[in-house]
Parts: structure tokens; sequence; C-alpha cells
């Protein structure tokens, strides 16, 4: 199909039409002479075969699109549509592409599927991408899908597969989608949704890290942020969640539905003064309730019963129960007897994944067994200002320890104690805050031992130390656990935290940059050692199956598959 | 592009470097800008790279210093207004990381046609 064209016009060519330009366009420029050609360079048969091949290339690139779809259409039983890449493929030179992604792919499965499976997660971690997104387009099991990137439950080749190809596919529509940002406008939505009129919906808006750590600053400062204050925090989220995904600032479009915009900024701020108020009022109750039984009573069943509680408590303890911690079910199997709450919380919240959706009632039965085996008074005031102290995340309540304990649930939701490779964290302040709620709500007798209960979670926070960089280097926990053993654990917690950079590779340069040079030289001896780390891992990729090595492949996929450390 | 000329302070610094640096970017010595070698499987994959680096740059109305030779591209970034380092140098060294993944390089596996 190519055949008339060199490599290198081919080179230019596919340079030219991914730089924006139109079929049309590049055909009219084609037929005019003038400016746009090289009129009277070299033979004149060879200007005509490459006018008549680009014309005939172009001519071809339908049928070329034509036969990529339809052979791609067989295997989108995946249920990937293939409308968009019509458009883009003007700028693919589909086929090859077709072919390269699919080799791509076929490299992935011949890896180690934990391995490629924690990549992939923390690809939908960086990028905020929703696990309905993947199922959607796969038509993999949501559960399975969930258990296989979080657990590794095993999956079979052809779902792997499929898992796989959206991947490789939305790798480069959010490339794209980030460069077209910066030419104004999108010509499609591919992130956030497939087509507008094939879903009608988009993703929904999700905080990254990134952006709640900013937030939490913010309304540590001033808990109710005037207009302009609020049209800053969306600029300097915007940016920050951008350098989460190695991408140039200026490229926030590229953020598609998780775009920051300063409603949403509002709503933050109003939801946080809302679950402040509430925890206040909890605290409240708890502390001037009554002794264990009937005491509780007249306080909670205001809470149990589903029309009472604060406006910001019914939706956002349906919500919270539905992004709460889904794998706390599995705490409820922890034996009580392991020596307090301590321990017998810090497995539930070890076991907590990012995006799994779980009923209430699991979070609930595990409170109950957790409460039961506490069974103690309250902790003494001073074991909460104790924990106060340590505590690092601060969003911002100062004021009382119950709101400590609470304010600090964000943050820790996902964390566990000192287990990072099987953490997923979420970064959902709704989760964490309903968590809470959902407890006092539906246990009401158990109301004294829910501030206990609590606790264990707080407790956490203190063996987890440093909490906001551990919350904000989740991406990058994938990065390292799977990059190099060694500094699988110790690269989570020494890097500090630090402003807005989740890039946390900076932090650790020497380690990556000496893992790469040996692993490229291993991996692919006839390139030049020098190239560039994706260049060399795509070609491993397809060529010598050896295939994204562990530290590459994290990293290239961390970093968004644009930025990769490469020594030179 | 004008309003993004101005030169970066120490914080903007802090945020925006340490991602290009951990793909490869670093600061010259004696001047304000950062540089990265490029190799690539051979020169029409460097200059297709180029290409599309150079239309960019028209774009954007930011170009680089470069320098090619063969399969290997050196580029450097610098804004002249500010005589040091500005977002547009940033943004550029962001587009470029971008262009330079495989799969806008002709990996050397896909069959070559016509060569």
């Amino acid at each position: 199909m190519v055949s008339k064209l060199s490599q290198l016009q081919t080179e230019l060519l596919a340079a030219l039409l991914e730089s924006g330009l139109s079929k049309e366009a590049l055909i009219q420029a084609l037929g005019e002479p003038g400016p746009y050609l090289l009129a009277g360079d070299g033979p004149p048969d060879k200007g005509e075969s490459c006018g008549g091949g680009g014309r005939g290339e172009l001519a071809e690139l339908p049928n070329g699109l034509g036969e990529t779809r339809g052979s791609e259409d067989e295997t989108d039983d995946e249920g990937e549509d293939f409308t968009p890449p019509i458009l883009r493929e003007l700028e693919n030179l589909s086929p090859e592409e077709a072919a390269h992604q699919k080799a791509v792919v076929e490299t992935l499965l011949q890896e180690d599927p934990w391995r490629v499976a924690k990549m992939v997660k923390s690809y939908l971690q960086q990028h905020n991408i929703p696990q309905r997104e993947v199922v959607d387009t796969t038509g993999l099991n949501q559960s399975h899908l969930s258990q296989h990137l979080n657990k590794g439950t095993p999956m079979k080749t052809q779902k792997r597969a499929a898992l796989y190809t959206w991947y490789v596919r939305k790798q480069r529509e959010v490339a794209q989608q980030f460069t077209h940002a910066g030419q104004g406008g999108l010509i499609e939505e591919p992130t956030g949704d497939e087509l507008p009129t094939k879903k009608g919906r988009r993703n929904r808006f999700k905080w990254g890290p990134a952006s709640q750590q900013i937030l939490f600053q913010a309304y540590e400062r001033q808990k109710n942020p005037s207009k302009e204050e609020r049209e800053a925090l969306v600029e300097e989220c915007n940016r920050a969640e951008c350098i989460q995904r190695g991408v140039s600032p200026s490229q926030a479009q590229g953020l598609g539905s998780n775009l920051v915009t300063e409603v949403r900024v509002y709503n933050w701020f109003a939801n946080r003064r809302k679950e402040e108020a509430f925890r206040h009022k909890l605290a409240m109750d708890t502390y001037s309730g009554p002794p264990p039984g009937p005491g509780p009573g007249p306080a909670l069943p205001a809470h149990g019963s589903p029309g009472l509680p604060p406006p910001a408590l019914s939706p956002g303890k349906v919500r919270g129960v539905r992004y709460g911690q889904p794998a706390t079910s599995e705490g409820a199997e922890v034996p009580s007897s392991s020596g307090g709450p301590l321990v017998t919380v810090s497995a539930p919240l070890h076991q907590v994944s990012p995006t799994g959706l779980e009923p209430s009632h699991s979070l609930l039965s595990t409170e109950a067994k957790l409460v039961s085996a506490t069974g103690g008074p309250l902790p003494p005031v001073s074991t909460l200002t104790a924990l106060h102290s340590l505590e690092q995340t601060s969003p911002g309540l100062n004021q009382q320890p119950q709101n400590l304990i609470m304010a600090s649930l964000p943050g820790v939701m996902a964390i566990g104690p000192g287990e990072p490779a099987s953490l997923g964290p979420t970064f959902t302040n709704t989760g964490a805050s309903t968590l809470v709620i959902a407890l006092y709500s539906h246990k009401p007798e158990v109301a004294q031992y829910t501030h206990t209960g609590l606790l264990p979670q707080t407790m956490l926070i203190t063996d987890t130390t440093n909490l906001s960089a551990l919350a904000s280097l989740t991406p990058t926990k994938q990065v390292f656990t799977s990059d190099a053993e060694a500094s699988g654990e110790s690269g989570l917690h020494t890097p500090a935290s630090q402003a807005a950079t989740i890039h946390i590779p900076s932090q650790d340069p020497a380690g990556i940059q000496h893992l790469q040079p040996t692993h490229r030289l291993s991996a692919s001896p006839t390139v030049s050692s020098s190239s560039l780390v994706l260049y060399q891992s795509s070609d491993s990729t397809n060529g010598h199956g050896h295939l994204l090595p562990s530290n590459h492949s994290v990293i290239e996929t961390f970093i968004s598959t644009q930025m990769a450390s490469s020594s030179q | 592009m004008a309003g993004k000329a101005h030169r970066l302070s120490a914080e903007e610094r802090d945020q925006l470097l340490p991602n290009l640096r951990a793909v490869g970017w670093n600061e010259l010595e004696g001047r304000d800008a950062i540089f990265k070698q490029f190799h690539f499987k051979d020169f029409n994959r460097a200059f297709g790279f180029m290409t599309r680096v150079a239309l960019q740059a028209e774009k954007l109305d930011h170009h680089p210093e470069w320098f090619n030779v063969y399969n290997k591209v050196h580029i450097t970034l610098s804004t002249h207004e500010c005589a040091g380092l500005s977002e547009r140098d940033i943004n550029l060294a962001s587009f470029i990381e971008g262009k330079s993944l495989p799969w806008k390089e002709r990996p050397t596996s896909l069959p070559r046609r016509g060569t």
C-alpha cells in the first residue's frame, strides 16, 4: 500500500497528518503547484510517483481504514467502538499502528500477568480512570477485573488480551488527547466518553490525590474561599494533575472528565464544611452521650433514621458505602483476639482496594466484629490528642480529637500499616468520611464502641507516619514495588511529601537510572545502548519478547508513557 | 504565545523540572536551559521526529536549538526573551517527550514497505 513512498516520505507524511493536517487540505496542496510542492526536485518520475503515490496512498487510506475497522471489528467483541479511530487513523496511518498495537498486546500477554496488572492498575490510578470505563469497553466482569488488578486473581488469556488491548489503545488516546488539547479543542473525547452519542455518559469526575492535597492545604488556610481563590485553586489543581500524568500544565484540557473546574472546587469546599459540621456534631453527641446501653439511643437513632441526618450525610452515606473500602469484609475474619484495636483494624484497611464496590453491610459487619473485639471503654482524650500530634495529613480540622479522627480518615482510608505492595489507596474523601458515618448510622447500639472503632483506624495513621506522602506516593508505589524489590518498600517511605509532585522517580533518580542501563543492554543488545528507554521497550517488545523489563514498563506506564527515564 | 515567556521561579522549577529530569532532561551549566539527547533507530525516524517537533514548534512559536547527525538529535530548550527557562520550554519539552513515544516512531518490527 505504501509501496511508492520511501520510508522517510512515510515518516514525513505521518508527521504532517499528525500535526493536524486534514486529508482534504493535503490533497489540495498536492494538486496546486507552487510553494507546497517541491516541483522539479528529484527526477520527474519520482515526483509523479510521489504525488501519485501520495494520492494513491491517501485514496487507499479509507480502504485501509475500512480494512482495519473490519478486522478490528471482529476483535471488537470487547465492545470497543471504532468510529472514533476514523479520525485518528488519519494521523496514525492506521494499519501499521493496528499491527503495532496488536504486537504490543501479544507481548504483554507473554509477560507475567501480575506485573502487567500492576502496570495497568497504576495507569488507571495515575489518570484517574474509573474501572467502569474499562468494563464498558472490554466487556469484562467488573469484579473479576478488580480482583485481577488488585489481587492478581487469574484471568484467562483472551480476557487479558481484551484488557491489554484497551490499555494500549487508551494510552494512545490519552496521549493524543493531551497533544490535541493544546491545539484547540478535542476532535473526539476519547478519554471521557467513547462517543457522546453512543453512551451519552461522561466519566464521573474524580479528585486526584495531588489535587486533594492542594485542596486540603487550602482548606486549612481558609474554609471558605472566594471565587478568585477558587479559580486559583483550579489552576493549581489542574497543573498538579497534569504533572502527575507527566504532561505539560498547558495541556490541562487533556484531563477530560477529570478536569478540575471552579464549580467542583466550590462543591469540594462545601462538602468539607458540611463534613466537618457533621463530625463536630457526632463528636458532641459521643462525648456528651450517656454510658453504654440505652444511652446512645437518643443521640444515634437520629443518625439511624434515614431522613434525619444532615443533608450531606445521606447522599454521602450512600456514596460512601458505595465507594467505601470494599475489602473490609476480609477484615471481618480477623480474629478478635489479636491484641487490640490496632491489630484488628489493620487487616481490613490493609486489604483496601481503590475502586471496588461493596455493599454497606460488609463494612458494618466488619465494624461489628471489630467492636466486639475491642470491647473497651472510650479511650482517654489524651490518646486522641496524642494521635493528633502525630497525624501529618492535617486536613485542617484541629479542633477536636474526633474531628481529627475523621479528618485523618480521608487520607488514611486506604493505607494499611506498612504493606504498600498490596495497597490500593483510594483518594475518596467521601468514602472515608462516610465510612464513619455508616458506622454510626447503622449500628447505633454499639455507638460508644464505634468511637473506639474509629481509633484503630487512626492508630493506623501513626503507624504509617507519613500519610500525605503515602497518599501522594500511591501511584509511584506501583513503580517502585515492581521496580526493584529492594527499593520497593523503602521507596515508599523515603521520599518526603512534596508539593504537587507525584513523580517520585525524581526522588530516586539514581535508582532508576542505575537499573535502566543494565536492563536495557540486556534486553536489546542490537539496539544502541543509549536509545530512548521507551523506544527500546517497544523494540524489545516487538522483536525480542523480552518484553517490558519491569522497571521499564512500570515507569513507562506510570509516567503516562510520555516520559520515561532515559539515561543517555 | 505571549505571556508565558517569563522566567520560571524557583518554586515553579521545583514543581516542573523534576518530571523532566526524570526522563533525561538535564540543566546545562553556565546557561539557563535544558538539554536532552535522543537516539533513534535510523535517520528516517530521527527526522520524522524532528518534523513533528518542528511543526509543533511553529504552532507554539517557540523553537528548539537542535543538532542532528543521522540518528541522533540533541535538543536544547531555552527562552530568548527571558534569557532562561520559561513555561514555553516546559511545554515544548513535554510535547517532545510525547512525540518520542514508540508508536509515534516506526518500531523496527513493523513491516517496512517501500524501503
